[in-house]
């Protein structure tokens, strides 16, 4: 019987699957706090079938979808809800031109190289009220919103002045991707990172040629140029791990979304060959220390309250356990894990003047939440959620990465590792 | 990743051993494919609602006539009337407040105007104790203009065959109403995120005050979100004011899975949603460790594993053109090897499907080829031998095997 009849789903999206069971509206936050949005079954699964018969079906509110994948994860019958919605978008959007200041806030590498050059102007500038009033007035960024600040040395230039020559020496290696926002807004992450990996004596090295990973634009509707992008990323990618063996680490989790499950979902671009090599440090690091491999010796002084806060991508990854496991293991970390809610930044999403007031609304939970934790740090694996969180609560927040390297005693842990000086 | 106990499943039974393991001090990981059957829970818990199609009046006195094969009597039928009250109680620890006992079942009403028996409802829920003496005579149902997730017409038909006169009262505020412009999400969940400020709150009471004149108990469909809702709306409304249940997704079932997962998560539990067992490592008559889609090559290791996978909706159990099976170790399941035997026409009929779970020996032990396997339990719905839909026995055999499935790992 069975070979006469048809046992897999044939469609390329898989919204076959649902039941319409409703689930994923109940977690939506984007539906929570407006009425514009259908919702995600709406959005995806059933609007993909008027869709098909007529593209005319379009509707132009599923511009805001925040991608977060809450719907997703949610979702008991495994369809790719968000992933639908995305697709949807860009077969919308093809052969229009992304406004100016879509392009600008997609184009994370480009505007961070300008302002690299001029970091000092540019941060003054951009936390300007008469350059925020412009930019809320004409490109249609929130005045609310005070952009990152721009580091004056790139990490890249750091890395080639400071760290490249002493890397071989190390008896292990990875590759490091270490994105925009180590790149241009924090190198600090990037040399926290060299930092611990040395010292279990890992050598880090760059990637031949590393590019923005496109998660901005793709929400951002180029996805022209993040198809080139991300072809780039993946030769790179493919070389390290096929030709030096290495596995590539990661600090962010969107950018490991993005790199791991997006290049295939959205881009077309096919990295099943090194998906299982790109990786989370937190998750590299946990296999280690698991392993036996390595040991990690932190400072007996250290004594800190943290809140971890789960990345709607780190979620829809399953790897927050990974970094929640790392910081437990700091014995003078006090860690409070937080309830998985969106923080309502998503990227750029919420650096456009028409998403500020449902951005905050989305995040208000978490907000809340956060203050009533009492901590003096919160920890999460993704930039743009540092942001919208240190805006809304004034709460600092640091990757687990940094938290991590902080709290090590370097000269033990190097020590027990047999690492040389 | 090693812990103590790892559950795959993170739906009622899952969360309930879970929290109970982990408040022993255990390390325990939920791995769950996405939100659970829970929430298609109206705001009640069955214990047993039937046996041969007629209502029970006490689950627990009815137990010991059950065949051998159900749940309840591999529990043992004198440990019910403990292990439930253990599970009310836990319940409440989690934050869900919930009136009944173990010994006499009260009604509950389903949006579909159907009386069943109950053992557990919700404090701000309809509850009926005895329908031969109504607790009231007159109620006010307030109809949400444009509502999808009640159908009231059938809802009111059935109060007044269970004696009731009811009043249906159509209304709506500025809130509900530019809820409209979205008409595809014009649903419970969706009104309970918008009726949450103390001024949406009034807008609603004003409408009920206005209305519902004469009405001994106002009736509401279950659209508030928590707790604190309902109490700012009751004191704002001068009658008893009761919510009834909605067409799934419900509120109150989503509300009870995310108080539960908080409880789990803040007892240390890791829970991790949005992943799916596929597979394990058997060592002769142990499991090993699990995998699963999303940890990749990095298995989850514990002492002891438990099944809370669910029945068909859930995944727990598939069925082909050719078997029923269970798909992440391929168990023993008890279900007919003949397809002809698991349907009858009439969906409404007694399904042979519905009592088909995993097979387990006499401590809910999964098999294996014949074999026990002595670290792997099966709780809840995955399990064979019970019927949620005909018996009403569904929640019950969640809560209660959890809770002795956790006894047994705790006494190892």
């Amino acid at each position: 019987m069975a070979d006469k009849m048809q046992l897999c789903n044939i469609s390329a999206n898989n919204f076959e699957q649902c039941t319409k069971c409703s689930i994923c509206t109940t977690v939506c936050p984007v539906a929570a706090v407006t009425t514009d949005y259908p919702g995600p079954k709406q959005a995806g699964p059933d609007g993909e079938r008027y869709r098909l018969k007529d593209p005319a079906y379009y509707d132009k509110m599923l511009k805001l979808c925040l991608n977060c994948k809450r719907c997703e994860v949610a979702c008991p019958s495994g369809v790719h809800i968000a992933d639908i919605i995305q697709r949807a978008r860009m077969k919308a959007g093809e052969g229009k031109r992304a406004s100016l200041r879509d392009t600008m806030l997609a184009n994370t590498d480009l505007l961070g190289t300008v302002a690299n050059l001029v970091a000092p102007v540019a941060n003054a500038a951009l936390g300007l009220k008469p350059t925020k009033l412009v930019m809320d007035s004409v490109m249609a960024i929130d005045k609310h919103r005070t952009f990152p600040a721009y580091s004056r040395t790139k990490f890249e230039t750091w890395f080639k002045r400071h760290a490249a020559d002493s890397q071989e020496a190390y008896p292990h290696h990875v590759s490091y991707f270490h994105g925009c926002y180590v790149n241009y807004n924090f190198p600090k992450l990037g040399q926290d990172l060299v930092k611990l990996m040395n010292a279990v004596g890992y050598g880090v090295h760059l990637l031949d040629k590393e590019q923005c990973c496109g998660v901005a634009l793709i929400a951002n509707g180029l996805y022209k140029q993040a198809k080139r992008q991300g072809n780039v990323n993946a030769t790179s990618i493919r070389h390290a791990v096929k030709d030096e063996r290495h596995t590539v680490l990661t600090t962010s989790s969107s950018c490991t979304f993005n790199l791991r499950d997006e290049y295939p979902a959205v881009l077309g671009i096919d990295t099943s060959d090194v998906r299982d090599s790109i990786m989370l440090a937190t998750r590299f690091l946990y296999r280690l220390v698991e392993d036996g491999d390595i040991k990690l010796i932190f400072k007996q002084d250290y004594k800190h309250r943290v809140a971890y806060h789960t990345a709607c991508h780190m979620q829809r990854m399953g790897w927050h356990l990974y970094s929640i496991e790392m910081l437990r293991m700091i014995p003078g970390l006090d860690l409070v894990v937080l309830d998985q809610e969106c923080c309502g930044i998503s990227g750029t999403y919420g650096f456009k003047k028409e998403n500020y007031e449902r951005s905050q609304a989305i995040g208000s939970t978490l907000f809340k939440q956060i203050e009533q934790a009492r901590v003096e740090v919160v920890a999460t694996d993704c930039e743009t959620c540092k942001w919208q969180i240190e805006m809304s609560t004034g709460v600092p927040v640091e990757n687990p990465v940094s938290i991590l390297a902080d709290a090590l005693d370097v000269e033990a842990t190097r020590k027990a590792n047999g690492v040389k000086d | 990743m090693r812990m103590d106990t790892v559950i795959m499943g993170g739906g009622l039974s899952g969360l309930v051993c879970g929290i109970a393991l982990a408040k022993r001090g255990q390390r325990v990981a939920i791995v769950t494919t996405g939100q659970s059957t829970l929430l298609f829970n109206g705001g009640s818990m069955e214990l047993l609602g039937c046996v041969d199609g007629k209502a029970v009046t006490s689950p627990v006195d009815a137990v010991a006539a059950l065949p051998e094969e159900h749940p309840y009597r591999k529990i043992g039928a004198e440990r019910i009337a403990d292990l439930a009250g253990q599970a009310k109680s836990l319940l409440s620890d989690a934050g869900i407040q919930m009136e009944g006992t173990a010994t006499a079942n009260h009604w509950r009403v389903t949006p579909m105007g159907v009386a069943k028996p109950a053992w557990l409802t919700l404090k701000s829920h309809l509850r009926i104790d005895d329908l031969d003496k109504l607790p009231c005579k007159r109620l006010a149902l307030m109809c949400v203009k444009g509502f999808f997730d009640e159908p009231n017409g059938m809802l009111a038909n059935g109060l007044r065959e269970m004696g009731f006169d009811v009043e249906m009262i159509e209304f709506t505020t500025d809130d509900i109403t530019a809820l409209r412009r979205s008409p595809s999400e014009m649903r419970a969940s969706s009104l309970a995120k918008h009726l949450l400020s103390n001024s949406s709150l009034q807008r609603v009471a004003d409408e009920i005050n206005r209305h519902a004149g004469n009405a001994d108990v106002v009736l509401l469909p279950n659209v508030l979100a928590d707790e604190d809702s309902y109490e700012t709306l009751q004191s704002m409304v001068n009658k008893p004011l009761r919510q009834v249940a909605t067409l799934p997704p419900a509120v109150a079932g989503n509300r009870m899975q995310s108080l539960l997962r908080h409880y789990f998560q803040m007892l240390g539990g890791t829970y991790l949603m949005g992943d799916t067992a596929v597979g394990g490592t058997l060592d002769g008559a142990r499991l090993v460790s699990i995998t699963t889609a999303k940890l990749g090559d990095m298995p989850l290791k514990a002492d002891e594993f438990v099944l809370a996978t669910g029945s068909f909706i859930s995944r727990g159990l598939v069925a082909d053109y050719e078997r029923v099976y269970e798909p992440i170790l391929d168990l023993d399941v008890d279900a007919d090897a003949d397809r002809e035997q698991w349907t009858r026409f009439g969906i409404l009929e007694p399904q042979a499907y519905s009592r088909y779970g995993v097979k387990t020996d006499g401590d809910l032990r999964c098999i294996k080829q014949g074999k026990t396997i002595h670290n792997l339990r099966a709780i809840g719905s995955v399990l064979s031998g019970h019927d949620a839909i005909k018996m009403g026995d569904g929640t019950g055999v969640s809560l209660l095997t959890a809770l002795a499935a956790t006894q047994s790992i705790l006494e190892k």
